[in-house]
């Protein structure tokens, strides 16, 4: 092959591969609407303040950004809107261990970003992030659940606490959650958490029947 | 080699720039790794200390392309640069563009709130989208300094008009990458939108754009310390660069598995990126089978960056990058330390050897040397080329732990980072300390390359 003959293979051949690429891009662009919900101002005005605050800078979003703080795909899905907010506005106030500074978001911008996160959870991602294959149970594999550990899994209570080096770093780790607090205080804390923990984000739990109630507070008992 | 054009000497403003700007890529980059252990040790948080390490890596490359660029095109074309007084402007105009970037970057670290979006619907000292934070403004003022500098280049070639396949191939990659920048400069309220096109400024640049300037200036590099035919070398370059272009153009597609857009991606983006290392183990071939064939080597140390860039670029950039290329396996290593383990080895290999080897092959003429003391050469290559190996297996450890234990068993993100793979981080600072070693050294070396006398005798002829 001639030199000539290359280089025109090589201008002619990428010009080719080109045109197949915008053609592509034509398409999805036309595909995009529909694998994902309308985009309401509270959406983009939460975008927003996700790019004035660079939160790219430390996290990642569909995966993509900084590999220091953890994705915010799903983030709206698996945490309550109420800790969102609180979290945002003032993150070491509701985990004293949280590594996210104070940048000053305001009420409303928190509003909009969560309104945003709650868009992004709900784009079709081809299935991203798959389910982890273990479960995020509560530490005990193999046996029959207990009571009390049926309704901690009902409730998903792992995607905050920790039990066994198993669930979220978000709340306290309960792993030995019996040691501290008696019955009394627990039942009373999840019927209104924000009278025993200022600042708490955590939701309340007074919804629950008193047998269930019982039953998760005797499992946090036992785990001494 | 010695340099024909004076005019080429302009070439020494931009490389003095990058190297320093180098310099600050690699001291930010302690402090970033330090934050994986102790986030709040320092006075700006670690998204805009992040910025600072990217945006010098970009800017220094950039800038040490460019340099090269106007000692390639005035050589190659036989003539002096079309304008020495713009090529001087451009390069301060762009010193003080990334300056006042920078400053604006340490200002919103500091207040947060300064950060405006009123104007452009974007952040006014920084648009919050990586790798491309520089504000709307910078944007425009980076566009006409790549403006002015093409168009000189442009000029110059068209004043003999000696269009070489070594400079056409560079300037049309420069053209590209001229291009490639554009598709960042908009807003969209979609963020999906938003991140498709960040995509092809992103890839089209470093598995685009950038691996044709690499293949030309590699086939210059070749042509000047080994003396081997033009024409040889030339027609493997438009080999290399046309598989580059047939596999990278559709591989963008490897970037659309999981981003909200249709499945065929994974169809088109798997199989084209799958191939995307073949062009960089043709380039490695290619730099082997021509310095086996010579004799007498004058720039031992410009050859040794050159062959290594060549190698490291296929294992940075194509090894690193196809273990986590296709779906079935990207699917849950997306978004780990895996990324970033590819991504440090990659710009490495690919581009910071490659602006390295041609300092070390240009500069010498420059500065009005035919030999010099290569030894400072030898070891900085050796201390950061060995410190950013074990930096990359260190990142690449933690982002198995981090496939395994996080994305397949379930276990919590913070959990994950704070004490599985904290003695990956602790590690990993360690090495990024002997890195920049190697880079002191290199400076050092920078500033006193063709200044002390020449060494005593010239080496015997190389027997191969």
């Amino acid at each position: 092959m001639s030199n000539k003959a290359a280089r025109n293979l090589f201008i002619y051949g990428s010009l080719f591969f080109f045109a197949i690429f915008i053609v592509l891009t034509i398409d999805t662009m036309g595909k995009l609407d529909k694998r994902a919900p309308a985009i309401t101002e509270e959406v983009n005005a939460g975008k927003m303040v996700w790019h004035k605050y660079d939160c790219i800078g430390c996290h990642t979003i569909l995966g993509n950004g900084s590999y220091f703080a953890p994705d915010m795909t799903k983030i709206a899905e698996k945490k309550p809107k109420d800790y969102l907010k609180q979290f945002l506005m003032d993150p070491k106030s509701v985990n004293p261990k949280a590594s996210m500074p104070k940048l000053g978001i305001s009420s409303q911008e928190a509003d909009n970003l969560i309104a945003f996160l709650d868009w992004i959870s709900k784009v079709d991602t081809n299935g991203w992030p798959p389910k982890p294959i273990l479960a995020t149970a509560a530490g005990i594999a193999g046996k029959e659940l207990s009571a009390g550990q049926k309704v901690y899994q009902t409730q998903n209570c792992s995607n905050c606490h920790m039990i066994n080096g198993i669930g979220g770093t978000t709340g306290p780790e309960l792993t030995h959650v019996g040691s501290k607090r008696d019955k009394a205080w627990l039942i009373g804390h999840f019927k209104d958490p924000k009278a025993y923990v200022p600042n708490s984000a955590m939701p309340a739990y007074g919804y629950l029947s008193e047998e269930e109630l019982n039953n998760l507070t005797d499992y946090m008992v036992s785990l001494k | 080699m010695t340099i024909k054009y004076e005019s080429q000497k302009i070439a020494q403003n931009f490389y003095t720039f990058a190297v320093l700007l180098f310099l600050v890529q690699v001291v930010v980059g302690i402090i970033a790794a330090l934050q994986f252990m102790w986030p709040d040790f320092f006075i700006l948080n670690f998204n805009i200390i992040r910025s600072l390490h990217i945006n010098a890596m970009v800017v220094w490359l950039l800038v040490g392309m460019m340099g090269a660029t106007y000692y390639v095109v005035s050589e190659e074309s036989d003539t002096e640069l079309w304008s020495v007084p713009m090529a001087n402007f451009q390069f301060w105009a762009t010193v003080l563009t990334v300056t006042l970037v920078v400053l604006g970057y340490i200002w919103m670290g500091i207040n947060p709130q300064a950060n405006s979006t009123t104007l452009f619907s974007t952040g006014i000292l920084n648009e919050g989208r990586e790798y491309i934070e520089a504000p709307r403004w910078a944007d425009i003022l980076i566009v006409v300094s790549v403006l002015l500098f093409l168009f000189n280049n442009f000029m110059t070639v068209l004043k003999t008009k000696k269009w070489t396949g070594i400079q056409g191939t560079l300037l049309g990659g420069l053209t590209v990458l001229a291009l490639m920048y554009l598709p960042g400069m908009f807003y969209t309220k979609n963020m999906v939108k938003d991140q498709f096109w960040w995509w092809w400024v992103v890839h089209l640049w470093v598995e685009g754009a950038w691996e044709i300037i690499a293949g030309a200036l590699l086939a210059f590099m070749l042509m000047k310390t080994t003396g081997v035919k033009r024409e040889v070398v030339e027609k493997w370059m438009y080999v290399e660069v046309g598989l580059v272009m047939f596999t990278g153009i559709l591989g963008t597609g490897h970037h659309y598995y999981w981003i909200g857009t249709p499945s065929y991606w994974l169809w088109v983006g798997g199989i084209f990126s799958s191939l995307e290392p073949v062009p960089l183990l043709v380039m490695v071939w290619d730099a082997f089978r021509t310095t086996r064939e010579t004799r007498v080597v004058t720039n031992k140390a410009g050859l040794y960056y050159t062959v290594a860039h060549a190698i490291f670029n296929f294992v940075g950039a194509g090894l690193w990058g196809v273990i986590h290329t296709l779906p079935q396996v990207n699917k849950w290593t997306h978004g780990t330390q895996i990324t970033t383990a590819h991504g440090h080895l990659a710009f490495y290999g690919a581009y910071v050897l490659l602006v390295l080897a041609m300092i070390y092959i240009t500069l010498p003429a420059i500065r009005g040397v035919k030999e010099f003391n290569a030894s400072r050469a030898f070891q900085s290559f050796w201390w950061m080329t060995i410190s950013m190996i074990f930096i990359v297996l260190t990142i690449t450890g933690a982002g198995m732990v981090q496939t395994y234990m996080e994305r397949l068993m379930g276990l919590d993100y913070v959990a994950v980072k704070a004490n599985y793979n904290l003695w990956f981080w602790i590690l990993r600072a360690i090495f990024g300390v002997g890195f920049l070693y190697g880079v002191v050294i290199f400076v050092i070396d920078y500033f006193k390359l063709g200044k002390e006398p020449a060494p005593i005798a010239a080496p015997a002829p190389e027997k191969a």
